[in-house]
């Protein structure tokens, strides 16, 4: 484990340089000059109302300051981040994927927040996001929302071929198959190579893993007997049930829901949106089919929600900030009630488990609610990052989508994941 | 197109004056049309991409994703130019077009200057580190780029280039420089030194000579190696992305990166248009300089 | 274009030191600039990227842990890895095929556009021209578009065209067919420049010499490697070695590809695989082990051209 202890060390390092650096230090309770805190969101989910109640909360607050939010875009955001918050032009506030964070809060990129973890929200926070957002024992990175995964069907579709929603994992495959039997030509769940994170549940349901920590040692699980079963599912489902292109991306479900080609698809909550999108948008949708459209939370083996991929965002201050008190008070806005219920009313889980019924009670709700509760996340490792950043599993399961070899090829994906954890 | 204008003898291989005349003329028709109709492919085969992004760019979006392929907008719209340019919640185009634009033309006049001057350097004078200075130019051309730009951050926000139009033009011009080098010199070499020596004799220095005869004889040369320049910098994705981190630095390709959202929709109509938009300026460049280029290209490599 | 001449270059050196300068303008002073750019632009870096190269250099590091020299570990690791092989003879084939499609046929190109009529060398030229004059990023962008899988334009012209089932045919899944559309994207870019050269090379070729030839009976496929051949040798080298290592670099078109569809593993060639590596994995070591195996290599390959320089040019 040297590497850890390494990190360890940066962390440290790069909390005391900031201590130093940033006119004046954390502890200090003497108040900060005012100055510009500049806001890094990602892609398009925080919605423009959340926006303006930060920037007017802020600039109220605190007089003389000002805060820019500036919109980044998911492409390339690991390579902006590794520069820029290294750098001397750092942003003070960045949100980072879930899933990114780790790479992040080991570099030793993030303030430390230990000690304002209470204020931020204490345990009201979203757990399995603090533990993302962590490292060392030490909390870096605030949960900021997150996404859940529904399934997405159309309802005469399901009652024409004689179904009902289903409440286990096997009548979910055996229901998209049959619809895809029925329907040819059509997607009886509409299901993209690349997409990988839905892929996960067929894996933890059946007792699978992707990796577990043991001995000191990353060791993945891909070729456990357990997962090889819920692999064997997601082939049956890609080839049998889905027309999605083999190697295609999850970018456009609303397309072929609104074509007609697709009668069910497994996809973030805000997908609802696309494909009620009216039809003159820039990227339309259909909502003429608002009615017929249904939703439902991924079954699992034996009924109830499955344990599904749980992606979303944390929030930190860089550790170069020229402001850290005035950004800690700007994420104090972001993390607040108001802010956060914006967010559920826009159909993502807040950060703060007590705001969940700001989400509302209609089907898509209640489908949320059971689904995030039962979220789960990728290893939590610092370098689990680099393994998405290596396209192993979007390779992976793009080759399953062919009819690959399950055997061999997670044999051999497992091996790529063990040597990059441990490497 | 080029300013070529030798009319050449044209497929006439067997030529020569014969009994067989009439015969051969008509195979000459023959020949002649059939060159014609490969270069109508040749034609069709450049253009089928540019032509099929700009048509794609006037046609609604809902109508691009659809199982009908359409070869000509049905209904022509100007929508997406609209979406691209209007909108205000999306990065803006026309900063980002100021931004390319000046980096770019910095990049290419820089690169040029400084090139030239190297150039004359090792052309016009024998000196002792010179062997070593022509290899080094090579070999920094195999360099790839993509490992060093975390080092390259760092560097220009030592010197507090970041978020410049300097900062990003000097990476620019560190990246063209070696090939506009290289370049240059066979068109420096191509050149005769008498006339230099003719000004000089007139009473001009050495620098005058240079500046006053020399660099006005290279024009071909300089506008060759300087489409390599512009296309370069017009061009160049990463480093500007890590660069030019606030968003009203933002240059074009990165600009276009915005409209590619991953796991959301992705607006194709509007790609296109955006795509249209930033290949407009590189061909009216191309246009403007076309002739001067192809010839200047050649001057410089056959004369040497 | 540059360096191997057919005339012998002006030697100069007699003139200049034989004659005063006014001005005492050194070599020196004018390579300044230039210099001072790639010093602290590439030189800089440059170092760096060989000392991190014998670092274990990730994320941590950037933001100021210390780097422990680990010796030639990153280098064994690189060598021993048998996807940096793959990568390897992948990147020398694609270059291999691209640089020799683009040159056969930017000459054939430009071949014909000296023995078309005005108005279709002028057609012809405008369609090379707006070819090239398309940014690479676009381009791949674009040409991504006519591959789509459910909504491009080749599929629905195989389909309800040749009647064949192409509906949903994937152009990138097969690393093969991946790597034919990547060529496509690549030699469809490269061939304008190409062609343009050759044929301005072409026209310079004193006619007097190709009217000799033809009285001397020379056919037209002899004329053209007896004469124009040897003629256009200086830029054939150019315009070949420039095609090697920008095809061994290339970068754009194939990240642009795989951000589409594909499969990354079986499609990475060394430009993307060392931006995968350094960037995108956060292992700046490794990744800097790779450039410099990478330079090496193409220095090996280019050696002949640099001699051909040296002899030609008596360095």
């Amino acid at each position: 484990m040297r590497k850890l202890s390494f990190a360890a060390i940066a962390a440290v390092a790069a909390i005391t340089l900031a201590g130093c650096a940033g006119g004046g230090s954390n502890d200090a309770p003497e108040a900060e000059k005012p100055g510009n805190i500049r806001v890094w969101l990602v892609g398009t989910d925080t919605p423009q109302a959340a926006r303006d109640l930060l920037k007017t909360q802020f600039e109220e607050q605190n007089p003389g300051s000002t805060l820019t939010i500036e919109e980044q875009s998911w492409t390339g955001l690991v390579d902006k981040l590794t520069t820029s918050l290294s750098g001397s032009d750092s942003p003070d506030i960045v949100e980072v994927g879930n899933t990114q964070a780790a790479a992040f809060t080991s570099a030793g990129a993030f303030l430390d927040l230990t000690k304002y973890y209470k204020e931020l929200g204490g345990d009201d926070l979203l757990p399995g996001f603090v533990e993302a957002g962590s490292y060392d024992g030490k909390f870096y990175a605030a949960p900021l929302y997150s996404g859940s995964r529904l399934v997405f069907y159309k309802k005469d579709a399901l009652a024409a071929a004689g179904l009902s929603v289903p409440t286990t994992l096997s009548e979910y495959i055996s229901n998209a198959e049959t619809l895809a039997a029925d329907n040819p030509g059509k997607s009886g769940l509409w299901w993209p190579g690349q997409d990988w994170y839905n892929a996960l549940p067929f894996i933890w349901e059946n007792g699978g893993q992707v990796a577990v920590f043991k001995d000191g040692k990353w060791d993945a699980q891909f070729n456990s007997a357990a997962s090889q079963k819920g692999l064997a599912q997601i082939q049956e489902l890609m080839t049998k049930a889905s027309n999605a292109p083999k190697d295609g991306n999850e970018t456009n479900p609303q397309v072929g829901f609104c074509d007609g080609t697709t009668l069910q698809l497994s996809a973030p909550s805000w997908v609802k949106w696309s494909i009620l999108a009216p039809t003159d948008a820039d990227t339309p949708g259909c909502p003429d089919q608002e009615s017929n459209l249904g939703v439902y939370a991924l079954p699992g083996v034996n009924g109830g929600a499955a344990q599904v991929f749980a992606g979303g965002s944390n929030i930190g201050i860089s550790a170069k900030s020229a402001h850290p008190q005035l950004a800690l008070k700007a994420l104090k806005i972001i993390l607040g009630k108001e802010f956060q219920t914006i967010y559920g009313t826009n159909g993502l889980v807040p950060a703060l488990k007590s705001l969940a019924s700001t989400l509302g009670t209609d089907e898509v709700a209640k489908a949320i609610s059971s689904a995030a509760g039962n979220a789960r996340l990728t290893p939590a490792s610092p370098k689990w990052a680099e393994v998405e950043a290596s396209g192993a599993l979007t390779d992976f399961f793009v080759q399953i989508a062919q009819g690959g070899d399950i055997d061999s090829l997670s044999k051999a994906l497992d091996e790529k994941i063990e040597s990059i954890l441990n490497g | 197109m080029t300013a070529a204008t030798v009319a050449r003898p044209t497929g006439t291989a067997d030529a020569q004056p014969t009994i067989r005349r009439r015969n051969s003329r008509a195979k000459r028709r023959a020949v002649s049309i059939l060159l014609s109709a490969i270069s109508v492919l040749v034609f069709i085969g450049s253009v089928f991409p540019v032509y099929w992004m700009v048509q794609t760019s006037f046609q609604p979006n809902n109508e691009i994703i659809g199982a009908e392929v359409n070869f000509w907008p049905k209904n022509f719209t100007f929508k997406n130019y609209g979406t691209v340019l209007l909108e205000s919640d999306r990065a803006q185009f026309l900063p980002a077009l100021g931004n390319s634009l000046m980096v770019t033309l910095l990049t290419v006049v820089v690169s040029l200057l400084f090139a030239f001057l190297a150039a004359l350097a090792v052309t016009r004078f024998r000196f002792r580190s010179r062997r070593a200075f022509i290899i080094t130019i090579l070999i920094i051309q195999m360099i790839p780029g993509e490992a060093m730009i975390v080092s390259i951050y760092r560097v220009l926000d030592g010197w507090a280039l970041l978020n410049t139009i300097i900062g990003l033009t000097l990476v620019y011009c560190a990246s063209v420089l070696p090939f506009t080098i290289w370049t240059l010199r066979g068109f420096v070499n191509g050149v005769p030194v008498d006339l230099e020596e003719a000004g000089m004799i007139d009473g001009l220095s050495r620098a005058g000579a240079f500046w006053r005869i020399t660099f006005p004889l290279l024009a071909p040369g300089l506008v060759a190696t300087g489409v390599f320049g512009f296309i370069q910098a017009w061009n160049e994705f990463l480093l500007a992305l890590v660069v030019m981190a606030r968003p009203e630095m933002m240059t074009l390709p990165v600009w276009l990166r915005t409209f590619q959202v991953a796991n959301g929709t992705t607006n194709w109509a509007a790609i296109m248009a955006g795509s249209t938009l930033m290949s407009i300026p590189v061909i009216v460049f191309f246009l403007l300089i076309q002739g001067r280029m192809t010839q200047g290209l050649v001057s410089g490599a056959v004369k040497g | 274009m540059s360096a191997p001449t057919i005339a012998p270059s002006p030697a100069l050196d007699g003139k200049v030191r034989g004659k005063k300068p006014r001005f005492q303008l050194t070599p020196y002073s004018l390579l300044v600039p230039a210099t001072v750019v790639l010093l602290i632009i590439v030189g800089w870096p440059l170092i760096q990227l060989f000392v991190i190269s014998f670092q274990e250099f990730g994320r941590p590091q950037v933001f100021g842990a210390p780097a422990p020299f680990v010796g030639f570990k990153n280098y064994l690791k690189v060598l021993t890895d048998p996807s940096f092989w793959n990568v390897m003879v992948r990147s020398i084939l694609f270059c291999l095929v691209n640089v020799a499609v683009t040159m056969v046929g930017g000459t054939l190109v430009a071949i014909l556009m000296t023995k078309l009529n005005k108005f279709f060398r002028v057609l012809m030229s405008t369609g090379l021209l707006l070819a090239w004059a398309m940014p690479a990023l676009t381009a791949t962008i674009v040409w991504g578009w006519i591959f789509d899988t459910s909504y491009g334009v080749v599929n629905y012209i195989f389909t309800h065209v040749f009647g064949l089932d192409y509906q949903g045919h994937s152009w990138l899944i097969n690393p093969l067919s991946f790597f034919l559309v990547a060529t496509i994207i690549v030699v469809w870019g490269a061939i304008p420049f190409v062609a343009f050269t050759v044929y301005a090379g072409l026209t310079q070729i004193p006619d007097e010499i190709l009217e000799a030839a033809q009285l001397d009976g020379a056919r037209g496929t002899q004329r053209f490697r007896l004469i124009t051949l040897p003629y256009l040798r200086s830029i054939f080298l150019v315009v070949t070695i420039l095609q090697v290592i920008w095809d061994l670099r290339v970068f754009t078109q194939i990240y642009a590809l795989q951000g589409i569809g594909g499969i990354r593993d079986q499609t990475s060639t060394l430009g993307v695989y060392i931006y995968q590596t350094a960037l995108s994995s956060g292992n700046f070591g490794m990744g800097g082990a790779i450039a410099v195996i990478t330079v090496f290599f193409m220095m090996a390959i280019s050696l002949y051209y640099v001699r051909q320089s040296l002899k030609e040019e008596q360095l």
